[in-house]
């Protein structure tokens, strides 16, 4: 059983995952060990579960879950409705469903359903036949969840969704005038569009675009986060001695801005550190993905990797003023129980593909 | 797989960007970072907006705003020697300002607000002392001020502090922590446009918190200013006429639908809702007996008494159960199987044709057209001028009133309609109830030859004017409209009518008055009309509560509002 397990496993994988589950959970406490709702005894709990989740995905196999893809979009898309339809009642902007002492965040969720089922969906079409309803199915796939997330509004969940149908669909084959004509349509469009919003819309998107323009908003969070990670230096204040972000300068610094904790506390070297082991876990995937023949598990391996990918970049890019603010966990790391599950759920599904590569 | 080379290139691109950013962040700009965070350099002061002005129609100040010094601090900055010092200068205690200083706050460094609105001479005490001070200062902004203090403030309205729950629900760039919303009238309904979007800068202090520059501003944008479509000058005289009363008068322009004057006594001032201290006199306004909050002219809904008669003679005209001259037979009462319905004069006004029975206010006449009609059709042609439904205005918490009807009786009374409710009914009574604004709408479309008139407090732009939907006539034909206005000019006109006190010398009047039976008390007193007869420019509406018989209480106020009418408006005959 043992000996099992260990020729199962991609050893690179299992470390780098477990090394950013532990320093997650290490600055969750720093983020929050002050805060009354110690947030970090609730993530020790979220990462147990988690890893039940990362089992559950490995030893059942990323089959069985492609299998049950259709139903999982479906009740993904009614706990959407739901959020919505109680936020209109309430009047305000609400993303979880609460259940009994848990809030399930069903957008975290809706990535993985997406990307479970764009993979059944994309993997039994081949790219040589319909390629033009193939890709009609998939926008509409993708753009359903995409736009009742949008409605909540979480910009930064649709972005990631977008991310990741892109990259599936372009590993899939889609030839490559179908994106140089999206970027043209879009450059084209968007001047008419513009001239259509509203001038609040308007102001709202240039404060998007350029935070400073607001400085009672997101310019300045935008600016304390800088100042948070800026004056982490090289080697950073040490675990705890956070400044910055103990004072809660920076809001949500034990979701979105975890990492504003994590730069100022760890400094340069720290940061260096975490985006080797992203670095670590996003190489293990495409050698996973390289060494199988089957294109579902391919493309599932593709769109856990675009998703992932795409979050770190948004999350850290954001933090030092590289991405516009939006809400956005790192994952893994992030305090978060259905980020923290549904990322470990498709983790574990992508290591079960390693179990079948072929040796080669 | 040239496609999985493209993808990898991204991720690790993407990767080594991120790396590149944070080395420039932190290594090369971190000494620089580190100096703006230990100092807590940056601060971010919110800015609110000036509300908008409200104005009358010809542009006299209504709601306004002055100036308030507000003393702030920085706890942050703040050393305990300022506290004894602080509270002696204040004669506040210090643990009031302990108190305010730890109450939450929108960013750090935010100054606490300390006490609002202190005297001038406080001010230039407290700018001497202010080396020994460090941490506080004095903030300048706006306070809301009613000049007029009682004036209209039913319908102007006041504003109060944003709650935690609503602060927690609005966008950040328009409400703040302490932002004011409007509570009622005109502040809560415009509250949107009448509230400007605050602005905020950056400012980068140095050690001992003193100001450096600043590092980026958005001005606030003050908020629109809104005309109504009162005549205060109009308004005020009236209201004096309605002290120590419990009253409403409302005057209608026909032409422009807006309202000149819209009276209700008593009243309160807003300003003591909006200044600081004053908590003793709000909680004396809220439990006074006579409910000065209350708009009497929209919030609150009484019988109409016999004004409502001229909707029952246009239902008869109108279902053909009776002509302008037919002739019915008071004998001072009506008997209804063993009941006894009385007319109000005991003796009988005799034989009666319609214009005699509107004029005189017989109710034996009318008792006769209860008889002949259906419950549902008064109610029909009461609902036709708007009766039982809330009204489209510019005022809060209107009341819809009530048009009873058999289907209504039985579910909320769980009684059937027996036939001398609908006798009840058709003079106004029973469980009808109407507001004087609603009674208001009746005479104004009559005097409009039955076309809709919706009564508005604001005018609407220039260029919305075209969205208007176009105009609606009630179903009564025009003919019979032309007999109901008729039978209005004898009742003031007539030496017989029951509304001669109202009487003017300088043009002819057409009204109607009401006595609504209110036992125990005296009954509430009703008129209601239009002015000049022959080319109606206003419509009006008096209401006396427990006032006494319409045709003496009402119809002397009447009078007066029409002579005040003709001093600023009319043309000159007097």
């Amino acid at each position: 059983m043992a000996r099992a397990w260990h020729r199962d496993t991609y050893w690179p994988f299992v470390i780098s995952f477990a090394g950013l589950l532990g320093l997650g959970l290490l600055f969750v406490f720093s983020a929050s060990h002050y805060d009354p709702a110690h947030y970090e005894m609730r993530q020790i709990f979220w990462v147990a579960v988690a890893l039940f989740f990362f089992a559950a995905g490995f030893l059942l196999g990323y089959r069985t879950f492609l299998g049950f893809s259709r139903l999982f979009y479906a009740a993904i898309i009614l706990m959407l409705l739901y959020v919505l339809a109680v936020s209109k009642a309430r009047l305000g902007a609400q993303r979880w469903i609460e259940i009994g002492p848990l809030a399930l965040q069903p957008s975290e969720f809706a990535k993985l359903a997406v990307l479970l089922f764009l993979t059944d969906y994309l993997g039994g079409r081949p790219i040589f036949e319909k390629e033009h309803s193939t890709l009609l199915g998939a926008v509409m796939l993708t753009g359903i969840p995409m736009l009742l997330i949008l409605k909540q509004p979480d910009l930064g969940t649709a972005l990631v969704l977008v991310s990741m149908a892109i990259a599936m669909l372009f590993y899939w084959g889609l030839k490559y005038r179908y994106f140089i004509f999206s970027i043209l349509g879009f450059c084209l469009t968007a001047p008419l569009i513009w001239a259509g919003l509203k001038d609040y819309q308007r102001n709202r998107i240039m404060v998007f675009l350029n935070p400073e323009r607001d400085p009672l908003g997101a310019g300045y969070t935008a600016v304390q986060s800088k100042i948070a990670i800026g004056s982490g230096g090289l080697l950073g204040k040490g675990f705890l001695h956070g400044t910055q972000t103990q004072l809660k300068f920076v809001p949500e610094h034990h979701t979105d801005f975890i990492f504003c904790v994590f730069g100022e506390e760890m400094g340069f070297a720290g940061a260096a550190v975490l985006l080797l082991c992203y670095g670590v876990l996003f190489y293990s995937i495409l050698r996973i993905l390289e060494h199988t023949t089957d294109v579902k598990a391919r493309l599932l391996a593709v769109g856990l990797l675009a998703m992932l990918f795409s979050q770190v970049f948004i999350n850290i890019g954001m933090s030092f003023g590289l991405m516009p603010i939006t809400g956005i966990t790192l994952p893994l790391f992030s305090y978060g129980g259905s980020s923290l599950v549904s990322t470990a759920l498709g983790l574990g599904m992508v290591l079960s593909i390693h179990k079948e590569r072929s040796i080669f | 797989m040239m496609r999985l080379r493209i993808i990898r290139g991204v991720v690790f691109g993407g990767l080594a960007v991120l790396g590149l950013g944070l080395f420039r962040v932190q290594v090369l700009q971190g000494p620089m970072y580190r100096a703006m965070g230990e100092q807590n350099r940056i601060r971010l002061i919110p800015m609110e907006a000036f509300r908008g002005k409200v104005v009358d129609r010809a542009k006299r100040l209504l709601a306004t705003n002055r100036v308030s010094y507000d003393v702030v601090a920085t706890p942050e900055d703040v050393t305990p020697p300022v506290f004894p010092l602080l509270a002696r200068l204040l004669e506040i205690s210090e643990s009031e300002i302990r108190k305010r200083m730890s109450a939450p706050r929108e960013y750090p460094f935010a100054p606490a607000l300390i006490k609002p609105d202190i005297p001038r001479e406080k001010v230039f005490n407290l700018e001497e002392m202010k080396p020994d001070l460090p941490g506080v200062s004095i903030q300048i902004s706006g306070i809301r001020y009613y000049p007029y203090h009682t004036t209209a403030s039913h319908l102007i309205g006041y504003i109060g502090k944003i709650s935690e729950r609503e602060y927690a629900a609005l966008p950040r760039d328009r409400y703040g922590m302490n932002s004011l919303l409007g509570r009622l009238g005109i502040e809560k309904i415009y509250d949107d446009s009448l509230r400007g979007w605050r602005g905020g800068r950056q400012i980068e202090v140095d050690a001992q918190g003193n100001f450096v520059r600043v590092l980026s501003e958005k001005k606030a944008q003050p908020g629109s200013d809104l005309t109504l479509t009162l005549d205060l000058d109009f308004q005020q005289k009236i209201e004096q006429m309605l002290v120590d009363k419990r009253a409403s008068v409302v005057v209608l322009d026909l032409d422009s639908e807006g309202l000149l004057a819209l009276a209700s006594s008593p009243a309160f001032d807003p300003n003591i809702f909006v200044a600081p201290g004053h908590s003793q006199e709000r909680l004396d306004i809220l439990r006074d007996k006579s409910s000065p909050m209350l708009d009497r002219g929209t919030g609150s809904a009484y019988p109409p008494g016999s004004i409502f008669k001229l909707v029952t003679a246009m239902a008869a005209l109108e279902r053909g159960k009776i002509t302008p001259e037919t002739r019915l037979f008071c004998p001072g009462y009506y008997k209804l199987g063993k009941r006894v319905f009385h007319c109000w004069d005991a003796d009988g006004h005799g034989s009666l044709n319609l214009y005699e029975a509107i004029e005189r206010s017989c109710n034996a006449y009318f008792y006769q057209l209860g008889a002949r009609l259906a419950p549902e059709d008064i109610a029909y042609y009461a609902r036709q001028f708007g009766l039982g439904d809330v009204m489209r205005l510019e005022v809060t918490d209107m009341t819809p009133g009530l048009v009873p009807d058999r289907v209504w009786k039985e579910k909320h009374a769980h009684e059937a309609w027996y036939a001398g409710d609908t006798l009840s009914f058709a003079i106004g009574q029973s469980y009808l109830l109407t507001s004087p604004i609603q009674i208001l709408r009746l005479s104004a479309i009559i005097a409009k030859n039955g076309q809709v008139v919706e009564p508005r407090l604001v005018l609407p732009d220039a260029d919305s004017e075209e969205s208007r939907p176009e105009k609606k006539r009630v179903a009564v034909s025009e003919a019979n409209i032309k007999v109901i206005q008729k039978a209005m000019l004898n009742v003031v006109q007539s030496n017989k009518g029951t509304g001669q006190f109202a009487r003017v010398n300088f043009d002819k009047m057409a009204a109607k008055t009401g006595t609504a039976q209110a036992p125990p008390l005296q009954a509430h007193s009703w008129m209601t009309g239009f002015f000049p007869y022959d080319k109606p420019r206003i419509a009006f509406v008096v209401f006396v509560e427990h006032g006494g018989p319409g045709g003496i209480t009402a119809a002397k106020i009447v009078n007066d509002t029409i002579k005040l009418w003709n001093s600023i408006y009319g043309t000159g005959v007097a």
